[in-house]
């Protein structure tokens, strides 16, 4: 029989999971039940989804946005505080699997879960976001690239929990987009995500490039080479051929039943560049240089 | 096949006057009279079945697509503690097959299994965990044969056999092919090469799956009056009937079939299958209930899905845009078993002569055998294929001649009353009204060729059999019958042996027999699918049910309201035509204060006829060509449909997306207005799915580790549309009233899917210029014709160009080098 601990605080959750790092942490159980038939049953579980102290959503002393680990993406797309901090987590959240999904689904069982396909993954990437981890020596943070360290493996630490995920004080001023290419417009597994930010200075230029994406390497990660080229450039059309070219040296896709590498790689290119077409666009410099 | 029958004449008139004045419940938006119940979870499905002491079944299956068992050692898993029985193959060794030709299947396999999922041994235990556990516990010692899953090797490759013995257990002497049909209608080489205009192409049809939300289902019981009853999730419960009959070598008497409620079908459950013999065995051996529930991945191995075709078309046509000849040559991949194949095989050909008229034809169709799982009728059987591959090529003929497509096809029309160039017999048609519909709908003429780059509009146009002119097995008894009983409380109860598998046939009895004698939905029962309590009818295939079942429906109908009319006018003292009956009363029609209820008019007409029933039957008239094969493919009756699309092309992603269908289809006469309109919706959405989202196919590689495994057995990664994916359908009826059907009715459970496939090929065309000829459209099918299209007009990517190590081939080049260093 598969033991099963329900904490009724985040201080009790943090002693059961230091008491029994080999149970398993349940949330909304959207990647758990699935996998559940296939695998044996888990000598026991610890049950955090709902607890309240996982599901907060407020800004600390500094203005940056926390965003409880607990919280469900039905939570998010309801939250003002995150639409204005974080229109890209809004619109991923709202494409990941269907009504039921978002409704169980955890952020923070996204990030523990670390698939390459993870749909928030790309959008905290694009954000610099930090993860709040606890265990019995305390909290630490950690930055979402380094929290993800391979295919579904993080620096989680058996004894610790995700508590909470924070947003830097500039994301709201940040421009944002997401792209997810599925094979269905619910309840799909994507073939590539993108999520892009940027700043951007008085004279046009691009500042501060984040690019996230999933499903085409091992693991969610930051296109940096394609953000060298960025950073600092103004928008025109050889740009976003240049980036388009670059961002191809950031990933490894693979084929799969959903897609497959040639295709992701193509369209990986095809994003940035329509990104980059569409920052040009939108530019409120006059830019002569296309 | 009809032999000397006489046709059964059965006096339906048509129009305003027939039968009497306008029709009351005919051509009503009514609701589906098992609607809400399915609705609220009232219903019940064979899984909501519970019987005391029953026992609950798995099934072995091989992990192996091709192998010889050597043995099998059931031993450890009887010892298991809550197994109470196990069966295997040599317990039931006599083979069957829905076409009665080719009897190639075993309920377990006996010597051998042909693809992975192959039934192999059944345990029935106290649950389906521990009848899983026993699975584990069966030793099964397999010798390893080549496999075939390319469908060009077993064409060429005859050695070793998948099937080895034919019907009569002689050697099969066809190697690993398991149907060839040629047939020439004129002279097609003549009529194509001196024509003005020829297009020549290669077309791939992907398999796909039916998906229905009810994966299969059966509960056995054998009670101790020694008769065996079968609840089962099948839409053939008469052909099922003979098929326990025959494997389990029981008298048929002694064999009860029931369907309950069923979650949907769409021909893929059309087939007797291995869970159905496995119960009903388990069930005896074991002296108790036994049920066994298939999971989603075994219905992906179950199959019976739309067959892949490999077609070559030629078509051509005169310089004023007639077509003068078509010309066929199709590979067609079967699978393990032969199923329904030997009919798809003609079904590839013969069902594609109309609405658009050949003066020349020829089809040369070949099906082979491969270790994959088993290929069978899909909604639009057999047609639906090369259906795809003909409307690009009349859009393309089109095209050259600088027609427009609508007006392309008026101009080939294959007329009502007329003989298609393959002996078969067009009653009414309607395509040129479901022309011009979609072309005022879809506002065609504002778009076609004149919509932005990226976006475009599409058509095609298609004919479907209403049921077939013979039942599988050949015999001169009635294809549908139909019992009607009047009660003393005025309530008509209608036992039909039609299955109900969601497509609303209960309903559309329901209606023909309220409408016959003037009662309310609400006072018509229908007990349907029982093989003790209802008339053999031939079940739910082929589109039949309306038509041929609506007919013995009106039969029985109307031989009972000439007893209520005698009765009721000797009571009024007036005509018996006199008497009208209407909305659950019975009238002086020259006097409408004259009436009385139904239920008083079933009582007098109880007192002076005694008990009432009334069987109904109808059977087909004699039809199609007088060569071999010209039979498949005959019905009294065919449906015609066109669709229009509206497509946008994301020419960097290379995602389309379906943003409208219009869709005119006639249906003869509408029974069911709502129903027509779900069934020209449902088969649209269905055809959306096959054109974008699904494919069912095996890892096909040879030396592939998981070569046979089904590449995505789940219904998460077989994607069929959500409601977010799904377009917006605008869902026409044409009414061309055909003789045959009841009140006119002909089919629209399979018509309406047809055109929705290669409307949006054309579409695409449209949209950007580019003819994609391989289903499904993937992306990356889209972006690579796109590239293809660039290089032809020898334009410079604006995208810049790709350096060597970003190729396709480098990249496969580094994936293979990353592979053997792993290893």
């Amino acid at each position: 029989m598969t033991d099963w601990i329900r904490p009724t605080s985040l201080a009790e959750a943090v002693d059961a999971r230091r008491d029994h790092p080999d149970y398993l942490v349940l949330a909304g159980g959207t990647d758990v039940m699935v996998g559940a038939i296939d695998r044996p049953a888990p000598i026991g579980v610890i049950d955090i989804f709902g607890l309240p102290e996982l599901c907060v959503c407020e800004h600390d002393d500094e203005g940056r946005l926390r965003l409880g680990a607990g919280m469900s993406y039905a939570h998010l797309l309801g939250d003002a505080r995150v639409a204005a901090a974080a229109p890209a987590l809004v619109e991923s959240a709202r494409e990941i699997g269907a009504l039921q999904i978002q409704a169980r689904g955890t952020l923070g069982g996204n990030l523990g879960t670390c698939s390459p396909v993870g749909d928030t993954l790309p959008v905290l990437l694009a954000l610099d976001a930090e993860i709040e981890l606890r265990g019995p020596d305390g909290t630490r943070w950690l930055p979402v690239d380094d929290f993800c360290t391979g295919y579904r493996t993080t620096a989680l630490a058996a004894d610790e929990l995700i508590v909470s995920v924070r947003l830097p004080v500039d994301s709201s001023s940040r421009e944002q987009v997401w792209r997810k290419v599925g094979t269905r417009r619910a309840q799909s597994i994507s073939k590539v995500m993108l999520c892009a930010s940027t700043h951007r200075r008085d004279d046009g230029r691009l500042a501060d490039v984040r690019i996230g994406l999933g499903a085409i390497a091992a693991r969610p990660l930051r296109a940096r080479a394609t953000e060298a080229v960025l950073e600092g450039a103004l928008p025109d059309g050889p740009l976003a051929a240049r980036a388009a070219q670059a961002v191809l040296n950031d990933i490894a896709p693979i084929d799969d039943v959903r897609s497959r590498a040639d295709y992701r790689r193509a369209t990986t290119a095809r994003l940035i560049r329509r990104w980059v077409l569409h920052l040009a666009q939108t530019s409120t410099t006059t830019n002569t240089g296309s | 096949m009809a032999g000397g029958i006489e046709r059964k004449v059965i006096n339906t008139t048509h129009g305003p006057d027939a039968p009497h004045g306008d029709f009351t419940r005919v051509g009503q938006r009514a609701r589906k009279i098992d609607g809400i119940g399915k609705a609220t979870g009232e219903a019940v499905y064979t899984d909501d079945i519970v019987l005391p002491g029953m026992l609950h079944a798995k099934t072995l299956r091989s992990p192996h697509a091709h192998a010889k068992i050597l043995s099998i050692d059931t031993s450890r898993a009887l010892a298991l503690a809550g197994v109470h029985a196990v069966v295997v193959g040599s317990e039931m060794p006599v083979k069957y097959g829905v076409i009665p030709w080719t009897p190639d299947e075993n309920a377990l396999a006996t010597d051998k299994v042909r693809f992975i999922g192959d039934e192999v041994a059944a345990v029935a235990a106290i649950d389906e965990d521990t009848a899983n556990a026993a699975l584990a516990l069966i030793d099964v010692e397999y010798e390893l044969l080549e496999p075939f899953f390319d469908p060009h090797k077993s064409l060429v490759q005859s050695e070793p056999q998948i099937h080895e013995t034919d019907a009569r257990g002689q050697p099969y002497k066809k190697g690993n092919i398991s149907k060839n049909v040629l047939l020439e209608f004129g002279e097609v080489d003549a009529a194509i090469d001196g024509a003005a205009h020829v297009v020549e192409d290669d077309y791939v049809f992907h398999g796909t799956a039916h998906a229905p939300i009810e994966p299969h289902c059966a509960v056995a019981r054998f009670g101790s009056d020694g008769v065996l009853t079968l609840w089962s999730s099948t839409q053939i419960p008469h052909y099922v009937h003979r098929a326990l009959a025959r494997v389990l070598e029981m008298p048929a008497h002694r064999i009860r079939v029931i369907q309950p409620h069923l979650g949907g079908a769409f021909g893929g459950k059309s087939d007797p299958f291995s869970l159905e013999f496995c119960v009903c065995k388990l069930a005896m051996k074991s002296k108790r209930p036994v049920k066994m529930l298939y999971t989603r991945e075994e219905t992906f191995y179950t199959h019976r899905g739309r067959h892949p075709m490999e077609m070559h078309f030629r078509t051509a046509c005169d310089a004023e845009g007639r077509v003068t000849g078509v010309d066929s040559k199709i590979l067609i991949d079967g699978g393990s078993y032969s199923s329904f194949g030997l009919v798809t095989t003609y079904y590839s050909g013969q069902l594609l002569t109309g609405p658009c008229h050949f003066p020349t034809y020829r089809f040369d169709s070949t099906r082979v055998f491969t270790n994959k799982p088993p290929c069978g009728p899909k909604r639009g059987h057999g047609s639906v294929q090369p259906r795809f591959a003909l409307e690009i090529q009349l859009d393309r003929l089109a095209t050259k001649v600088g027609l427009d497509p609508i007006e392309f096809r008026r101009r080939n029309l294959q007329a009502e009353n007329s003989q298609t160039v393959n002996g078969q017999t067009i009653t009414s048609n309607g395509y040129l009204e479901c022309l011009d519909v979609v072309e005022e709908a879809s506002g065609w003429k504002d778009k076609r060729g004149k919509l932005p780059f990226g976006r475009g509009v599409g058509m095609a146009g298609s004919m479907y059999i209403s049921g077939t002119n013979y039942a599988v097995y050949p015999n001169d008894m009635p294809q549908a019958g139909i019992l009607v009983k009047l009660d003393r409380s005025g309530l008509a109860q209608v036992y039909t042996g039609t299955s109900d598998i969601g497509q609303g046939s209960s309903s559309v009895m329901a209606t023909l027999v309220a409408e016959e004698l003037g009662l309310r939905l609400d006072q018509v029962r229908v007990i349907a699918a029982d093989t003790d309590l209802t008339p053999v009818d031939l079940g739910a295939y082929s589109s039949r049910i309306t038509l041929m079942a609506g007919n013995a429906s009106v039969d029985a109908g109307r031989k009972l309201r000439k007893q209520v009319q005698a009765a009721v006018g000797e009571h009024f003292d007036i005509p018996p035509q006199q008497v009208m009956l209407a909305e659950g009363f019975a009238f002086d029609r020259e006097d409408g204060e004259r009436r009385i209820t139904s239920q008083q008019a079933f009582e007098l007409t109880e007192t002076k006829f005694e008990t009432l029933a009334a069987t109904g039957s109808y059977n087909t008239p004699d039809r199609g060509g007088d060569y071999r094969g010209g039979t498949i493919g005959a019905s009294p009756a065919y449906s015609f449909t066109a669709h229009a699309a509206e497509v946008s092309v994301d020419t960097e992603t290379g995602e389309i997306k379906i943003e409208k269908f219009w869709v005119a289809h006639d249906c003869g006469r509408a029974i069911s207005p709502v129903q027509v309109e779900g069934q020209i919706e449902g088969s649209t959405y269905m055809g959306a799915a096959e054109v974008v989202l699904e494919s069912h196919d095996v890892y096909s590689d040879e030396s592939h580790v998981e070569a046979g495994l089904h590449r995505r057995p789940s219904l998460l990664e077989y994607t069929i549309p959500t409601s977010l994916d799904t377009p917006e359908i605008d869902a026409r009826i044409v009414e061309s009233i055909d003789p045959e059907g009841p009140y006119g009715a002909k089919e629209a459970g399979e018509g309406p899917l047809h055109g929705s496939i290669p409307a949006v090929a054309n579409a695409i065309y449209d949209a950007c210029g580019i003819w994609l000829t391989e289903l499904p459209f993937s992306p990356g099918k889209v972006l690579a014709a796109l590239r293809a299209k660039q290089g032809e007009t020898s334009a410079p990517s604006p995208n810049g160009k790709a350096s060597a190590d970003t190729s396709v081939e480098a990249i496969r080049a580094r994936l293979a080098a990353a592979k053997k260093g792993k290893s």
